[in-house]
């Protein structure tokens, strides 16, 4: 429960629709509601597509949030996309976390070669140029078949500052309600996630 | 009550149970569809809930209920309350007897779309109250608000919601099931003076009702205590009025200035959620404790003015600080960095350059144009339309496509390249025919899609076969008004739609409108669609071709697939035009081959229909 000590924290989420970017917001809001601690969600589509820019925002701990988190402001930045990752770098504060799952989405255009597409290290230097501290995960860093969000939540409850604020047991307890069917393999890829040091 | 994650528009549709709707329509439009959505899968009970064909009828549903003595709301985005105007400013000549809510949604910041309208100004317009929540929480609170003020000046009340409100998924205190609506009477009032507008003594006599009902509705606002007062204890300090949606951030702001020497107990603030009519009286209040005023609203400054008319009117001689005399912008959403960087121009305090300015790096991302979904029917359409153009030996820059508002726009993106602009509902049509009037002689071709043509196409068509407008329209239907997240419209197939309720056939209902050049085809048939586009183009006359498949979202909901198609590695010579033509996200470039995914196909066969080198196989399933 909320002891009432709950520190305002913002993450900022990224990526393209069909990745589970906004799944990650409503579990974590699922399970700040369990624990008391207010929450505001606020997911933007854009187009409800597969492959189309997707964000989403969740502001925890304060009472009335505004949706939009200020600039400079996320404590922590999930970026399930490379390129998209660089949207969200505004959003970064100074020791804030910045995680990407280095996933390459590329329009056609680029599958084409005839658009650019960002270097990992491009996105690195642009975080760490905005203060931010850059962890990159990889689709190698998990089995095939396990999903990727699920995989990339439990890094960051155990990367980062959010898992001192929700309890790791409460969100597993989410994911597992969400999808009863899965439970099996989503608990081995938030456990992957969880012990996933770099 | 229950403590659950609610969104502003389910919040909104909670509170309006609550407060005993009866009758609720809307039409589908980002961001405020999921009210309607949420009500017609809830089925409350003595709930009258639908989509209506378009703004206008549901505004109008609405408005008949509530001369009937019965609570209803009508819901719409800010683009339909363009369409439904008409009916509005003359409903607001008679008012209401059963509280009546127009639910209107703005998209500052431009997320879902469209123009970046400013409908408060519609509420100074028609001289109706409206009120604006900051929260999914006061959304609740203010959509009961709402009814009671309704009820009680007699006047329909506009509820206006931004996109971060409406969207905004937040904890609160809802009661889920509340008791049905209560049986009031039916009201049969025959009375034309106020019914009709049978002559200028009589409008002019409803006119005169109006603006008293917005001025008791200032008087109720204040009853109802809307607005929050909050005087700092010393005169003489910074005034701020926070309407709607930017009040959210003035904790946060305030938390931020008192670490830059602000302090918080030193500004007043006027939280405003009836941002129609100004509550004089506080305004008056804050004039006489505040030596300068902050105004945050987002887009127009409505407010400003009108605080700058109060202020001439009462003598007030301080600064009046926003977007006339300000650094703020018209364009775009408030935040935290309005109230801070707002409070420090008013104060005169200079602020760290990158103060809450982050890093642009977004300039760099790759772009990300959006196209039509694997498998959609329309990628077909086209197709076929660029290959129709090419094959009756047109440049495609000499032949007009107009667009339509919902999926249809897609076809202006590549690979397609195929509209060329996009205006409002139904308005291909008319387009298509200015051009004609103009002189054109090249083919002009309209595009809009099954909801779109119900909604506001079929007056556009009726008047292009009147006059012989010598058009092609193809309508793009995928059964199922789409892009707004799939919502049931009238051509939606008999088995979506609900009991009691009938379907319209547009291969019935357009040639019924005298459209003798009717053609219909299967988009994923790419031969036979180009071949009958060629020949109807080439007619004279108006030609209607009727593209008809189901969604591929919806229909692959539902399992269905249509073929498995599958790339013959040997064959494949990667000259890519599988993807270049069709753009279709279930393509990709592999080591040897393209490849199809799997999870994303459909088995539309698009790509198979455009493989030069026959290298993609496909086989009927069942």
């Amino acid at each position: 429960m909320n002891d009432g000590t709950a520190q305002p924290f913002d993450i900022y989420l990224v990526g393209v629709g069909g990745q589970g970017v906004l799944t990650i917001g409503e579990i974590l809001s699922q399970a700040a509601l369990a624990q008391e601690i207010p929450a505001n969600f606020y997911p933007t589509k854009g187009m409800a597509q597969r492959g189309g820019f997707v964000k989403a925002q969740l502001r925890l701990g304060r009472e009335a949030a505004g949706a939009n988190i200020p600039e400079r402001s996320a404590d922590l930045v999930i970026a399930m996309e490379r390129s998209e990752g660089l949207k969200a770098v505004r959003f970064i504060k100074l020791g804030g976390d910045f995680i990407v799952w280095d996933h390459v989405w590329a329009p056609t255009a680029v599958m084409m070669e005839q658009a650019p597409y960002p270097t990992l290290e491009h996105l690195s230097e642009q975080v760490h140029s905005a203060g931010g501290r850059f962890h990159d995960l990889h689709p190698h860093d998990l089995p095939k078949g396990l999903s990727e969000n699920i995989f990339v939540l439990g890094v960051a409850l155990n990367n980062t500052a959010l898992g001192r604020l929700l309890q790791p047991d409460l969100v597993r307890a989410k994911v597992e309600e969400r999808w009863p069917e899965a439970a099996a393999k989503n608990a081995e890829a938030f456990r992957l996630g969880l012990g996933f040091y770099r | 009550m229950q403590r659950k994650i609610v969104s502003g528009n389910e919040a909104l549709a909670l509170g309006a149970l609550r407060a005993g709707v009866k009758v609720v329509a809307g039409y589908p439009g980002t961001p405020s569809s999921e009210a309607v959505a949420f009500l017609l899968a809830k089925k409350p009970e003595g709930v009258h809930v639908e989509w209506s064909a378009n703004e206008k009828v549901a505004l109008e549903i609405a408005a008949g209920a509530a001369w009937a003595g019965q609570r209803s709301l009508t819901t719409m985005k800010m683009s339909g309350l363009n369409v439904a105007y008409d009916s509005l400013i003359s409903i607001a000549y008679s008012g209401v007897n059963g509280g009546m809510v127009v639910y209107v949604a703005d998209d500052p910041g431009v997320s879902a779309g469209m123009a970046e309208q400013d409908s408060r100004g519609f509420a100074l317009m028609a001289d109706l109250p409206m009120l604006e929540p900051a929260t999914p929480a006061e959304t609740y609170r203010l959509s009961q608000a709402a009814f009671e003020l309704s009820q009680r000046t007699g006047s329909p009340v506009f509820l206006r919601l931004v996109t971060a409100v409406a969207h905004s998924h937040a904890a609160l205190e809802v009661e889920e099931d509340p008791p049905p609506p209560p049986e009031l009477p039916i009201l049969l009032e025959r009375d034309i003076q106020r019914y009709t507008k049978a002559g200028a003594a009589i409008c002019m006599a409803q006119h005169r009702d109006l603006i008293a009902r917005l001025e008791k509705a200032e008087e109720v606002i204040g009853e109802m205590g809307l607005n929050q007062l909050t005087l700092a204890q010393e005169a003489g300090g910074l005034g701020i009025i926070a309407c709607g949606a930017t009040a959210v951030y003035l904790e946060e702001g305030f938390e931020r200035l008192a670490k830059l020497g602000v302090s918080p107990e030193s500004l007043s603030v006027l939280r405003l959620s009836s941002v129609h009519p100004l509550p004089r009286q506080e305004v008056a209040r804050l004039f006489a404790h505040c030596s300068a005023l902050l105004v945050l609203e987002e887009l127009e400054p409505l407010v400003e003015r009108e605080l700058i008319v109060e202020a001439r009117r009462l003598g007030y001689a301080g600064r009046i600080v926003g977007k006339l005399d300000g650094p703020f912008s018209r364009i775009g959403e408030y935040g935290l960095r309005e109230v801070v960087e707002g409070v420090a121009a008013a104060v005169g305090l200079s602020l760290p350059k990158d103060l809450l300015r982050g890093l642009a790096a977004e300039g760099q991302a790759a772009a990300r144009p959006i196209t039509v979904c694997a498998g959609c029917p329309h990628r077909g359409t086209y197709l076929a339309l660029n290959r129709a153009i090419r094959l009756l030996k047109f440049k495609k820059d000499e032949v007009m496509v107009t667009g339509d508002i919902g999926c249809t726009i897609l076809g202006m993106n590549p690979p397609f390249h195929t509209v060329w602009n996009e205006v409002s509902m139904g308005a291909s049509l008319g387009i298509a025919q200015g051009y004609l009037a103009a002189g054109l002689k090249t083919p002009v071709i309209a595009t809009i899609g099954d909801s779109t043509f119900f909604h506001a196409g079929l007056p556009a068509l009726i008047n292009a076969v009147q006059h012989q407008a010598p058009l092609t329209l193809i309508i793009l239907d995928n059964g199922w008004t789409a892009m707004t997240g799939m919502q049931v419209n009238p051509g939606t197939a008999e088995a979506f739609q609900r009991e009691g309720w009938q379907r319209l056939d547009l291969a019935a209902l357009v040639p019924a409108m005298g459209v003798q050049q009717f053609f219909q085809v299967d988009p994923y048939d790419l031969k036979t669609t180009t071949e009958t586009m060629v020949q109807a183009i080439a007619l004279p006359g108006v030609k209607v071709i009727l593209a008809r498949r189901e969604c591929s979202i919806q229909s692959k909901r539902r399992g269905l697939r249509f073929r498995r198609v599958r790339v013959l590695e040997e064959k494949c010579t990667l000259c890519k035009l599988c993807i270049t033509t069709t753009g279709c996200p279930a393509l990709s470039i592999g080591e040897k081959a393209v490849v199809i995914d799997p999870a994303v196909c459909v088995g539309c066969s698009l790509c198979a229909q455009v493989c030069p080198a026959k290298a993609i196989e496909k086989e009927e399933i069942g």
